[in-house]
């Protein structure tokens, strides 16, 4: 049997062919692109540098447990946590990037670019924002993170039965996230025996607190919850504590970050979180511990986990995707979630419900010689 | 008591926001350039004073360290930013958009340096006590209020005393009579800017005191300084220190009958207002130029 010949026609072909078969090739190892939606700059950098540094180990993790046929890239857009810098980066991250994930954060930031999303049909998974009406934005919007409606309905009976605390005050953003909060204090705490005696709204720029701390003193109140976000709530306790409040201060998730943690003012502060026990049995929470401690020299906490997971699940599920031979798409990855719907992530099983939450446990914490300790 | 008590508040504020804006005032009066970096020299003020508290420096040391790291900052916008910028076209906008850049690319290192978080010293002149029932006070506030008094005497004595101060009036009236004179336009503006910045320096202070800061926080006290630059009259330093203790105060007691949400819109309605029916300010004096 003799074997094909080659003439000089053919490969003459084949060598002019070459070029354009090079690019071709390297096609079907162009990474995925995970975006990035993260204030990296302005008042709220702290959290764009925390969550990134959680999505970056699971990365490494996927990487390193070659998950994938092809690598993940991390292209971060700053969001500024503003809507319209966000806007801009996800027509970017989208249209330029093709980005195949989007990591977002921020309520509003969230709310104004989960329809670009959806009209094209990529997952935007969310692990900072817990603005109650997240949930259901789009089949393509999911949270890996406890939305507020499920924070303060953990706090409310916590203050009310644990310490006492029935009069309760507000300081929130004039933001939809804190619209949001003012929402729900409103109705579960006279449903636990609370009242809500007092709510301020603050514009999102404000630095001064110290007027707004004199009327929250005249309501009197047992604890204030403080809604707000980034350097602001940091200035807020500040405020408080600098101007004579000595009532308990409670808060939701965004307490969880090392500027209030360090801070002297912030000791003895309530919030809450999903529940992280890095020192269980748990393997993959155990190896996020582990390997987030030797890459930035700190334990890791709730928002490093949330993103961790926000990253990590599209390991698990495109490689879902792959092993079915179909091709990496919003509409795959979806497809995916819903037939398998609980996955093994940092903190524990995480279950998904139809439009894309995250279901998990809550915990109370407490901050306490600048550490962060569960006590409820 | 709560007026009394917003009142005090107000005082506290106003002093931080007469003393910014004062600095802004002169370098703007005596130069005419619109220095929007005015906020980045406090907040290189606020980190340089905290770094040097961190580091366990006496209070002096770590102010005098702010003020020079604020007065070298504003020397050097003047010579290589402003200066050349002047030198080829010197428009408004050119201007403008480079104090702008300049303030964006110092954030960032700030944050590259500093952290993205919140920063603040623990110290107990800003821990109030009660002085009266539901009045609380804290050291800080006589602190602030004394610093701005001080200042603004030692100013106003210096631009009215001194020949280098006189010479910065009249260059903010009649910049071709000082060369005719033999003066140096271009030592004075440097003069401007080394004050106007160092004016910035003791109000970072206290708001690192008192507050806190953040890399961002230049922008916020910006605007305030723009603001009451224009609200006690375009080249009045006087009007510009009274007008930022008017906002501050305005600030504060209007949260007596307005929304807290109000409060620094406040500041903007007076501004608004002062355009409209008043649009030469507390103090406006005419242009020359």
């Amino acid at each position: 049997m003799s074997g094909p010949t080659i003439g000089r026609r053919g490969a003459l072909a084949a060598g002019l062919a070459l070029p354009f078969i090079r690019p071709a090739t390297a096609q079907t190892t162009e990474p995925y692109v995970m975006g990035s939606l993260f204030p990296m700059s302005g008042p709220s950098a702290e959290f764009g540098e925390a969550f990134t540094r959680g999505a970056q180990v699971a990365l490494q993790h996927i990487a390193a447990d070659n998950m994938l046929r092809r690598p993940v890239r991390l292209q971060s857009e700053d969001s500024q946590a503003l809507p319209q810098p966000s806007v801009v980066g996800m027509n970017k991250l989208i249209s330029v990037d093709r980005a195949h994930w989007v990591l977002v954060s921020w309520t509003a930031t969230s709310k104004a670019v989960a329809p670009i999303g959806d009209r094209a049909k990529t997952i935007m998974v969310n692990g900072g924002a817990v603005g109650p009406d997240l949930a259901g934005l789009s089949p393509y919007f999911w949270n890996v993170i406890a939305l507020a409606h499920l924070e303060v309905q953990v706090m409310v009976p916590f203050l009310v039965r644990q310490r006492n605390a029935r009069r309760v005050a507000l300081i929130y953003v004039d933001d939809p996230l804190g619209d949001g909060i003012l929402g729900q204090l409103r109705t579960a705490l006279p449903r636990n025996g609370g009242e809500l005696v007092g709510s301020f709204s603050v514009p999102r720029a404000a630095q001064q607190f110290g007027p707004v701390v004199a009327r929250v003193r005249q309501t009197r109140p047992d604890a204030v919850y403080v809604a707000s976000f980034g350097a602001q709530n940091a200035q807020i306790v500040k405020a408080l504590r600098d101007n004579g409040v000595t009532q308990t201060i409670c808060s939701y998730s965004a307490f969880g970050i090392d500027s209030l943690r360090t801070m002297p003012e912030a000791e003895g502060a309530l919030f809450t979180s999903q529940k992280l026990d890095l020192t269980g049995a748990h393997a993959l929470t155990s190896r996020f511990a582990a390997d987030f401690q030797a890459r930035f020299g700190q334990a890791p906490l709730v928002y490093h986990a949330n993103y961790y997971n926000a990253a990590y699940l599209f390991g698990l599920l495109a490689k879902q995707v792959e092993a079915a031979g179909g091709t990496v798409n919003g509409d795959s990855l979806r497809a995916a979630m819903l037939a398998t719907r609980k996955f093994d992530l940092v903190g524990g099983e995480g279950e998904f419900d139809e439009q894309g939450n995250m279901l998990t446990q809550m915990q109370v914490n407490e901050i306490r010689g600048q550490q962060f300790v569960a006590i409820g | 008591m709560l007026f009394l008590q917003l009142l005090l508040n107000g005082l506290q504020i106003g002093a931080i926001y007469a003393l910014t804006a004062a600095g802004f005032a002169l370098i703007f009066g005596a130069t005419k350039i619109f220095h929007v970096a005015h906020g980045t020299a406090f907040t290189i003020a606020g980190y340089v004073f905290l770094f040097a508290w961190r580091a366990g420096w006496p209070g002096w040391a770590g102010a005098a360290a702010a003020v020079l790291a604020a007065m070298a900052f504003g020397v050097a916008m003047e010579r290589y930013v402003y200066r050349p910028i002047q030198r080829h076209e010197g428009s408004f906008f050119t201007v403008f958009v480079a104090a702008f850049g300049v303030g964006i690319v110092v954030q960032n290192v700030i944050g590259m340096i500093a952290g993205r978080g919140f920063a603040t010293v623990d110290t107990p002149l800003s821990f109030s006590a009660e002085i009266l029932p539901d009045v609380f006070v804290a050291p800080m506030l006589w602190i602030a209020l004394a610093t701005a008094a001080v200042l603004f005497v030692a100013l106003t004595l210096f631009l009215t005393r001194h020949p280098a101060g006189v010479g910065l009036r009249a260059l903010a009236q009649n910049p071709d009579l000082i060369r005719t004179y033999g003066l140096s336009s271009n030592g004075l503006s440097v003069l401007a800017f080394a004050i106007g910045s160092a004016l910035a320096a003791p109000a970072a202070i206290i708001t690192v005191m008192t507050t806190g800061l953040n890399e961002a926080i230049g922008h916020q006290i910006m605007l305030i300084s723009i603001a009451a630059t224009i609200v006690g009259g375009i080249g009045s330093l006087r009007g510009a220190a009274l007008a930022g203790m008017m906002l501050g105060i305005a600030e504060s007691i209007a949260l007596q009958v307005v929304d807290t949400q109000w409060a620094e819109a406040v500041s903007f309605f007076v501004l608004f207002a002062f355009i409209i029916f008043r649009p030469s300010g507390i103090f406006g004096v005419v242009q020359t130029r």
